[in-house]
């Protein structure tokens, strides 16, 4: 909603540039004297050079500072948590309480949080699915911290967006969610096959 | 050549922006690598606090330095003169309130997460 | 006009041309003069444009429909690198360098700039660079980490072709030009202004390339730097971004993007200056908001330093810090902002002439300010998470570098294609022209946006079908093609025009500006005539000006002596100084880019005592250029009591060197002030830095070393001083005891350098060590040398207290060195100590 607010405004912004150079190219200014100028200037420029921008700014960060706060990872202790290493060209998935360990697939329940601790093996990847969350990089050395919350259960398609070699491009992976009883059984069941 | 009509002004303002910017990023960055505050306490402790102190001062004194740049303008009776403290007042200005809008998360946002 | 005063405009320019006029033949590649070399680097920008859009061409094709196997993911690889690579350092950065080194002494009212020599050794770093960046490309083995380089992807390790070498070597090569122009245009627009054109006087283009030339050296050490700790990475294996060795990747993106981030606003600012400059011509009064615009350019050149770690909000730095990169990310909006309000109210109180160049100008606004939207989006952290590294990046990117420069760029040489050729574009085919490449970007670029909220990542090779993704790149690809048809067509009017386009008269588009003084096309010495300007409006003001320069009736028309002269002036008020001598047609700049390209050649191939010859030969072409200044014969020998007014600069103790040398000081000192952050960064945030406990310099012949560079710099500045007051007793014996001083400084900095006990391949510690003690090294050799060719200087007479001139631009280099030495001993050996001590 946000995002199709802040589109739809700044195309409305946009437009109204365009059409004010339209304008300008065309109306005949008749005798401007250096006083009226003056005047043209400092309200322009005040006008669209200090206000427009400052109001487009605030109106951007009012909502985006708490957007930006609950993002920030959880600190209960009793989150799911992920540990997601990077490879070239592939996704180590694992999961430290069971000790289970897939490829290229993450399981999680819906509608609670689940942290994702992110490292690489080799180059710098970026873990992304579109339809869940924002990216974050997994970097050789460091371990970033993604908090993933998915509403509804499904599979969502998720991908390498750093771009780390040849096969970057294959660098798919897929999360399954499952209600939260529905994601118990699994990983009791997946653990059983181990 | 009075000493507000300098060519210094022109850049000072901003100079003193980027110097602050550079000790707010590597203060925090500092701040958190040797003594984090615990992630309890929000924005109430030691590294927010000395950020904002600081900036406070910034502000306060490039906002100083464009209001003695103004009245060099507005006595000045030649054009270049004239030229130069506008330009360096509203400088001045703006990087106070480029210091205060980038100061501002110092107030949302907790500093080592 | 009189038939008399016609026979001696043409005499005089027979002069003047017979001084100003580059050799005939081959001798025209030991051309300095701006106009010819500005005019080179614009061609030869040009000509990697194409090449670099041949590239896209090759990628859209193998995007335009999905699972394609056109370009094997190697070939792609290297593809969009590339792309980028050639776009940016090959193209963008030159074309609009070579924009400025020709327009800027026509603005001011100067016959060339103030070191030509250095504009000519500009040109082949660039040429060179370029052509050993290109040859990678035929040779199968171009670099394929994207052209921001990130390591470890574009280390020894997971990059073990040459294709990483041939990015950093070549980039840093190409680099040299940007910055000798940088420095230059820099000292140029400060102290070579017309008399009587004070700051507020000068034509707001001016201030646009002085902004860019700032940005240039204060943008472009780090990424230098960058690229030396890279290369030496690659090379000898010291870990400077290798965890294991106690390094860290992040320190790369942190250096790459403090250039990074400014090198967009770096071809930003040329290009804005060109619309400020074409749009009050084309509305026919004079630009509202000056002041205004001026505030706006100089708020751009700080913020947009302010910015580079909104390029990397997605490695996981705290969200504070973000934030305030966020919010500076935004605020740059607001000269932008400025900008374009100042140009809307210009053109709303004129009365706009429609000529072609504005249809380039319309594109330019329609096209960067939506570019500018999308960027205060994305300065936004939680929608940079969703879309960074998306394709709706790369639209949002070309939106602004295709909108913010490669659309005035073409409005400008529209404009200008009078004043190059002598004749009109066409109108049709030019409007043709225009209309395919609009309408092309538009189609692929704007569509692209949401391929990107799609989900599309960037540099993807290929996609799967079915993502929705299928419509939107088959429609970018055909919109690619159509605007390399609007390009082509473009290309097709500027060649037509040599042949068909109708001869320009005199300032055809009735502008303001005095380079259009100089003639269609210009003299080789812009002018006969040097007047007083204290007007930004010399043309619309005094028309006359077009027949009076001509003709001789303003100042320094005398050329007799055969030495190309420009007048110096006061940086501020645009008082009259001094008369600047200039260099004429030289050899050694060409010399000593080609030693340059043997050593980046030997050191691709890893041939390194080749590239020790070459870094000989360099040294020894530029100290011999440095010879021929001054009251060497070849420049302006002392022929007794000279009594002119104003002096010769070298007769001063202020001209436009020493401002040359602060200026690079300056760019030095950025580069320093960059390792010195890469030191300060390893030790805080590197994960696994470690301060091996047996490493060992000895500090004591380091002590020894600094107490005798200070008695030198602090014996010399006294001198220096002395000099310029006029006393000159003993001249000769002081300088030579502080050359053996200097000497016996240099000496006990080399033993501390080579007694070192430092294991470089295990320690980023031990190896950034290394790497500042070099530098130290470097620069005591170069003081000492040079401190021994004044005194060689004095000997044969072309130094005393005539000509002060040559030490004194020598001072700061002293100075600084003795500055970073001593720095660099607290910062890397006694703040460490305290550290540890604290904790």
């Amino acid at each position: 909603m946000l995002w199709w607010g802040m589109a739809g405004a700044f195309t409305l912004v946009w437009i109204f540039m365009v059409v004010l150079w339209l304008v300008a190219v065309r109306r005949d200014p008749g005798e401007v004297d250096d006083a009226a100028a003056e005047r043209l200037q400092t309200r322009w420029i005040v006008g669209g050079g200090l206000v427009l921008p400052l109001v487009a700014i605030i109106a951007i960060l009012i909502p985006g500072i708490p957007i930006g706060h609950g993002m920030l990872p959880t600190a209960d202790d009793d989150v799911l948590k992920i540990e997601v290493t990077g490879h070239q060209w592939w996704w180590e998935v694992h999961y430290p309480d069971t000790g289970l360990t897939l490829e290229d697939e993450v399981h999680m329940p819906a509608g609670v949080p689940v942290h994702i601790h992110l490292r690489s093996a080799d180059v710098i990847h970026s873990f992304w699915v579109p339809r869940l969350a924002g990216k974050l990089d997994a970097i050789p050395g460091h371990e970033n911290v993604l908090k993933l919350e998915a509403d509804e259960p499904g599979s969502y398609r998720g991908a390498c967006a750093e771009f780390c070699g040849a096969l970057h491009a294959h660098m798919g992976f897929v999360v399954h969610v499952h209600t939260v009883n529905d994601f118990e059984a699994w990983l009791e069941g997946a653990a059983e096959d181990d | 050549m009075s000493r507000a009509e300098h060519p210094v002004h022109l850049v000072a303002g901003l100079v003193v922006w980027m110097l602050w910017f550079v000790v707010l990023y590597g203060l925090l960055s500092v701040g958190c690598a040797v003594a984090p505050p615990g992630p309890g306490q929000g924005i109430w402790n030691w590294i927010n606090a000395s950020l904002w102190l600081i900036s406070l001062v910034v502000v306060v004194g490039l906002a100083l330095a464009g209001w003695w740049c103004w009245r060099a303008a507005i006595v000045s009776d030649e054009s270049h003169a004239r030229f130069m403290t506008r330009v360096s007042a509203a400088i001045y200005g703006l990087s106070a309130a480029a210091t205060l809008a980038v100061a501002l998360p110092v107030l949302f946002y907790p500093p080592c997460v | 006009m009189t038939e008399p005063s016609r026979q001696d405009r043409q005499e005089l320019h027979r002069r003047f041309e017979a001084v100003w006029s580059n050799w005939p033949g081959l001798g025209t590649l030991a051309a300095v003069n701006h106009t010819s070399i500005g005019l080179r680097f614009m061609v030869t920008g040009v000509f990697f444009f194409l090449v670099g859009g041949v590239l896209a061409m090759l990628a859209r094709t193998q995007l335009a429909l999905p699972e394609q196997d056109i370009l094997s993911p190697e070939i792609y690889n290297q593809v969009f690198t590339m792309h980028g690579t050639v776009m940016m350092f090959l193209f963008a950065i030159p074309v609009l360098e070579g924009l400025a080194l020709y327009m800027i002494p026509k603005l001011i009212g100067a016959r060339d700039l103030v070191f030509p020599r250095i504009s000519s050794l500009g040109y082949y770093c660039y040429l060179f660079g370029g052509l050993i960046i290109l040859s990678s490309l035929f040779l199968g083995m171009a670099p394929d980490s994207g052209w921001f380089m990130y390591t470890p992807l574009s280390s020894a390790e997971y990059a073990p072709g040459p294709g990483s070498d041939f990015w950093l070597l070549g980039i840093t090569f190409v680099e040299i030009s940007a910055m000798a122009a940088g420095i230059e245009l820099t000292v140029s627009i400060l102290r070579s202004r017309a008399p009587g054109m004070s700051l507020r006087h000068m034509p707001i283009f001016c201030w646009y390339i002085l902004a860019m030339a700032l940005m240039i050296v204060f943008g472009f050490p780090p990424l230098i730097l960058a690229s030396v700790l890279l290369e030496l990475e690659r090379a000898a294996g010291i870990p400077f971004f290798a965890v294991g060795g106690g390094g860290d990747p992040i320190l790369w993106q942190h250096l790459f993007w403090l250039f990074g981030h400014p090198e967009v606003y770096i071809i930003f600012l040329p290009a804005a200056a060109i619309v400020s400059t074409l749009i009050p011509v084309f509305s026919q009064r004079p630009i509202i908001g000056y002041r205004w615009l001026v505030l706006a350019i100089i708020l751009t050149g700080f913020i947009s330093f302010g910015l580079w770690v909104h390029h990397m909000f997605t490695v996981g730095i705290p969200k504070l810090a973000q934030a305030f990169f966020s919010v500076a990310s935004m605020i740059v909006a607001i000269p932008t902002a400025i900008q374009v309000f100042a140009w809307l109210a210009t053109l709303w109180t004129g009365r706009v002439v429609f000529r072609l160049p504005m249809l380039w100008i319309f594109g330019f606004l329609f096209i960067f300010v939506c570019g500018g939207l999308t960027g205060v989006m994305l300065a936004l952290v939680p929608f940079n998470w969703q879309v960074h590294d998306t394709h709706f990046v790369v639209a949002h990117l070309h939106y602004v570098v295709v909108g913010g420069m490669l659309f005035p760029l073409i409005a400008g040489f529209y404009y200008w294609l009078p004043h190059f050729s002598g004749r009109m574009p066409t109108p049709v085919l030019g409007a043709w022209g225009f209309w395919l490449t609009f309408l092309g970007f538009n189609a692929t670029f704007l569509l692209m946006h949401l391929t990107g909220l799609l989900g599309m990542p960037r540099r993807v090779y290929t996609y799967e079908a079915g993502l929705g993704w299928d419509w939107l790149n088959l429609l970018s690809s055909v919109g690619g093609f159509v605007m390399a048809a609007g390009i082509a067509m473009v290309l097709l009017d500027v060649v037509l025009h040599f042949r068909f386009g109708r001869p320009a008269g005199r300032n055809p588009w009735n502008a303001d500006t005095l380079e259009w003084a100089t003639g269609t096309p210009p003299t080789s010495y812009n002018f006969a005539s040097l007047p007083d300007l204290p007007t930004r409006h010399p043309l619309w003001e005094s028309p006359q000006l077009m027949d009076s320069i001509p003709e001789g009736r303003h100042r320094l028309t005398s050329i007799d002596h055969g030495r190309r002269e420009t007048f110096g002036t006061d940086a501020v008020t645009g008082r009259l100084k001094e008369v600047i001598h200039l260099p004429s047609n030289s050899w050694w700049p060409l010399l000593a880019a080609c030693s340059l390209a043997v050593v980046c050649v030997s050191l691709l191939i890893r041939m390194y005592p080749l590239a020790l010859v070459g870094l000989a030969g360099a040294a020894v072409f530029l100290l011999r250029w440095s010879w021929e200044n001054g009251a060497h014969p070849g420049a302006a020998p002392f022929t007794g009591p000279e009594t002119d007014d104003p002096p010769l600069h070298s007769r001063t103790c202020d001209g436009p060197g020493l401002w040359g040398m602060w200026v690079t000081m300056m760019a030095n000192g950025t580069l320093f002030l960059s390792l010195i952050f890469g030191w300060l960064y390893s030790w805080t945030a590197a994960p696994e830095w470690q301060v091996p406990a047996d490493s060992h310099v000895s500090i004591g012949l380091l002590l020894a070393s600094g107490a005798l560079l200070t008695v030198v710099t602090l014996g010399y500045d006294r001198l220096v001083t002395a000099l310029c007051r006029g006393r000159a007793e003993g001249l000769f014996g002081r300088l030579a005891g502080l050359l053996v001083l200097a000497v016996a400084h240099w000496l006990l900095l080399l033993l501390a350098v080579l007694g070192s006990d430092l294991d470089v391949t295990a320690y980023a510690h031990d190896g950034l060590i290394l790497v500042m003690l070099l530098y130290l090294l470097f620069h005591s050799s170069l003081a000492t040398v040079l401190l021994g060719l004044q005194l060689t200087r004095v000997r044969l007479g072309y130094i005393g207290t005539e000509l002060p001139y040559e030490p004194v631009v020598l001072r700061p280099f002293w100075l600084y060195l003795l500055a970073v030495f001593w720095i660099s001993l607290g910062i890397f050996f006694w703040l460490p100590l305290a550290w540890v001590g604290g904790s």
